[in-house]
């Protein structure tokens, strides 16, 4: 018997039982008025939670001792690799990702019920039943088909070894991050869920709902941007997105989630888009089960493969339940929905804020139907295309350029409404700087149509954020009594006074900078392709580069087994700016999967990106060169998106004036 | 003479407007910098040098970029490894050496291994259903959306006038 198979096995099926036991008891605790079953259901998702616990941390033991006796394990560990690779085998094949999914998802289901018992007590017990109902939902294939805990029939003497994709630092933080964004789209869903099932859909779930959308967005935005990292850096062809269906699945559920945040400042402020908040709730996780199911069914690179698929299926009925309850929920509660306040003009932040959420939902929907229509080719005509980033840059990227310019035209209006006089005022100047940088880009050279207006957009948003922070701080800065060293201090009074709209305007202002790098980047990019012997030149964009030597070198660890690599020094006309490395790993246990190895030299104006495609048998080798314009400030501004993101949780927003709370259905909220 | 309660917001707001539109030359300057950077890098790019073996011209680059790995999904041939996509880049090396227009190369590998290979899906056909979604999206969301504003703020003035009676 395998004990790490026995125990493991045990623990998902007892964290099946128990979670099963906690919609029971919380379902009859809603029910009946029950304290005592309401207590009991919650206690049993903590106990599922623990039992997920420790199903993750045995199957982490057996994959540290090298318990081949595990399928899983044999299937992605090896004896030689690092303990740090061994962490990253966890969740580098299906039924440990599921697992290491549940498993967050578990402590995102347990953290709500904890944290609903103070905000949301009127609908505690409806989040109980929902929440441990989608864990349920997650455990029925980890325990039935796909179980990270099957016992090899042999006990191999070694194990395969992780897939040499996986093989980097980055696939330490990467995967865990962007599942853990995922799996965290299940709070606000619960919470959303709750509410509607207890009939009271006024603000009260807003604040319960918004610390853990704005986790969820953080988490996801990071796990993204690790993603492009990732790949940049590894996977070697010289981009950061290529808009693969996977990518396009990690995405998906972000853009909901980003309108959420939007629409829960116009519900708190003004009792507005309740409907469309809930909605929005909704189709973020439904999007995040979309994700799972289009990754693990095989639906996308090839429709067969998804008739092949023991999971594949499973999930698709899991997203069609997810979505026909939250369609039913939502038209069962629809006359509960309607606004509080008038709309009292169309020239509002109202406006801003409800026409950014319609880009976002616009963005979504070309997204996935660009996601799903190979299948549609392949099932409809048999016919399989590709639908690849020229698609997605014609499709997406006007809207993006749009959504700047909302944003930015949204954060000059005022709340209810603007007096045309105020109006004019503040509009002047941004329209000023965007006919000026507008002409400026196309004096200076600036052709395509696309750049032109993303970077005008992107400046003017920078522009009027900055103008938000001078504006806020400037009070603070008298109060302070004025001088160059009170202004730090004056913009900090802004965050801790209002984090979260200070906190979302260092989102805009991180997104504002990404844009005119991805588009500097994207328009901007050189490529070079050249076949040089040792000793021979060739010239990439500004740089001469040099091709010395190419050198084997004997593998160190994680199934490597000799890595090639070449010498390239690089110059700017006469200076040496200094070598470069780029080469290829080889592994013993994948021989037909050799691994690129990117070099960069990087600077604030661009990237220098070098890898070597192939050489024969006199050294004579193939290099791809591509220079990438503005790349630094993409991660640059990436970092200042996520530090906005986590400066805006400590948002504490007093109770606006005149909320109105909508009474309980009969019969329907929890009376304990 | 206006009277000074009057005149201070005003000029605060002129001050404010310098400020404001200072810094966004000063940004719009910084990304225009930035841009004809890249741009003046561009000119330089992938010139051949006599003493490297080959370089690709940027016609061939452009002729793969255009074309996927008939074998990977969604992999540009100019960066697959695969021995097809080798070959392909052969190929197109000697068909632009004949002088066949780029248009034909592409159409040559259409023809031989189907739409799967396109980077750039063609607008025609079952595909048009795919702009069509596209164009959909936009219109939902652009006149659907705009219809919903619209019936959102006629529904409050009708409120708004059954209070005032």
């Amino acid at each position: 018997m395998n004990l790490a198979g026995a125990l493991g096995a045990s623990a998902l099926l007892t964290a099946l039982a128990s979670a099963i036991f906690a919609v029971v008891a919380s379902t009859w605790g809603v029910r009946r008025a029950h304290p005592g079953a309401l207590a009991a259901g919650r206690r049993a998702i903590y106990a599922t939670a623990a039992l997920l616990t420790a199903a993750i941390a045995t199957l982490a033991v057996a994959l540290l001792r090298d318990d081949f006796g595990l399928a899983y394990v044999a299937s992605v560990s090896s004896r030689e690799m690092q303990t740090a690779f061994k962490w990253a085998a966890l969740y580098s094949g299906q039924p440990g990702s599921l697992l290491l999914w549940t498993w967050l998802m578990s402590l995102a289901v347990a953290g709500v019920v904890w944290h609903a018992g103070a905000r949301l007590r009127w609908a505690r017990g409806h989040a109980q039943a929902v929440g441990s109902g989608a864990l349920a939902a997650f455990l029925v294939p980890l325990v039935f088909l796909a179980s990270p805990f099957e016992v090899s029939a042999l006990t191999p003497a070694d194990g395969v070894g992780l897939n040499p994709l996986l093989v980097d630092r980055a696939m330490l933080i990467h995967p865990p991050m962007l599942l853990a964004g995922l799996a965290s789209t299940v709070a606000p869903f619960i919470i959303a869920a709750a509410a509607l099932l207890a009939g009271r859909v006024d603000a009260s779930w807003v604040r319960a709902a918004r610390p853990w959308a704005l986790a969820s967005f953080v988490v996801l935005s990071a796990g993204n941007v690790l993603g492009g990292w990732w790949a940049y850096t590894v996977l070697g062809w010289g981009g950061y997105w290529a808009w693969d269906p996977v990518e396009n699945s990690a995405i998906l559920p972000l853009l909901p989630m980003i309108a959420l945040l939007h629409g829960f400042a116009v519900q708190e402020r003004r009792g507005m888009l309740k409907l469309w908040n809930l909605a929005m709730a909704f189709a973020a996780f439904s999007l995040a089960v979309f994700g799972t199911f289009n990754v693990r069914s095989g639906l996308v690179s090839s429709v067969h493969s998804f008739a092949q698929s023991d999971i594949g299926p499973y999930f698709l009925g899991l997203l069609g339940a997810a979505l026909l309850g939250s369609v039913a929920l939502l038209a069962w509660r629809s006359s509960r929905l309607s606004s509080d306040h008038d709309f009292e003009s169309l020239l509002s932040r109202e406006t801003g804020l409800i026409v950014n959420n319609y880009l976002l939902t616009a963005i979504a929907l070309v997204i996935l139907g660009g996601t799903l229509f190979p299948v549609a080719s392949e099932l409809v005509r048999d016919v399989r295309i590709t639908v690849s980033a020229p698609f997605y840059d014609q499709a997406v990227g006007p809207l993006l350029a749009a959504l700047l310019l909302v944003a930015a035209i949204g954060m000059l209006l005022p709340w209810r409404r603007g007096a045309p006089r105020t109006l004019a005022r503040r509009f002047a100047w941004p329209a000023a700087l965007l006919v000026l940088s507008a002409v400026g880009l196309a004096a200076a050279g600036v052709r395509d149509p696309f750049a032109l207006a993303g970077v005008v957009f992107a400046v003017t948003l920078i522009a009027v954020t900055l103008r938000e922070y001078w504006h806020g701080a400037r009070g603070a800065h008298r109060a302070a009594g004025g001088g160059a060293f009170a202004w730090p201090g004056a913009v900090g009074a802004l965050f801790r006074r209002d984090p979260g709209r200070y906190g979302g305007y260092l989102v805009h202002l991180g997104l504002a900078v990404m844009a005119i790098a991805v588009i500097g980047s994207t328009v901007y990019q050189q490529q070079v392709r050249a076949t040089v012997a040792p000793g021979e030149s060739f010239e990439a964009g500004r740089y001469t580069l040099t091709y010395v030597s190419l050198d084997g070198r004997a593998g160190t660890a994680n199934g490597v087994e000799t890595e090639a690599v070449a010498t390239v020094t690089v110059r700017e006309g006469d200076r040496l700016l200094g070598e470069l490395q780029p080469g290829r790993r080889f592994f013993t246990n994948f021989p037909g999967q050799p691994m690129g190895i990117v070099a960069l030299r990087s600077s604030w104006r661009e990237d220098l990106y070098l890898f070597v495609q192939g050489w024969d048998e006199d050294l004579v080798a193939e290099f791809q060169v591509f220079v990438n314009p503005l790349m630094i400030w993409l991660w640059a501004g990436a970092g200042v998106y996520v530090a906005g993101g986590l400066l805006a949780f400590g948002w504490q927003r007093p109770a606006p004036a005149r909320e109105r709370v909508t009474p309980p259905a009969p019969g329907a909220a929890q009376r304990a | 003479m206006p009277p000074r309660h009057a005149r201070a917001p005003g000029r605060r707001a002129a001050r404010g407007a310098l400020l404001a539109v200072a810094l966004g030359l000063a940004l719009g300057g910084l990304a225009l910098g930035a841009l004809s950077l890249a741009g003046r890098a561009g000119l330089g790019g992938g010139a051949p040098v006599a003493h490297a073996q080959q370089v690709d011209s940027e016609q061939q680059l452009a002729i793969e970029r255009q074309l996927l790995c008939p074998q990977c999904v969604n992999e540009r041939l100019d960066q697959c490894e695969l021995p097809i996509c080798e070959d392909m880049r052969t190929i197109i090396r000697q068909q632009l050496a004949k002088g066949t227009p780029p248009d034909q190369i592409v159409f040559f590998f259409r023809a031989r291994y189907g739409e799967r290979v396109l980077a750039d899906l063609p607008r025609e056909g079952f595909n048009l259903l795919l702009f069509g979604w596209v164009a959909g999206s936009v219109l939902l969301m652009g006149v659907g959306g705009g219809w919903a504003l619209w019936r959102m703020r006629r529904s409050s003035l009708s409120r708004a006038a059954g209070r005032g009676r």
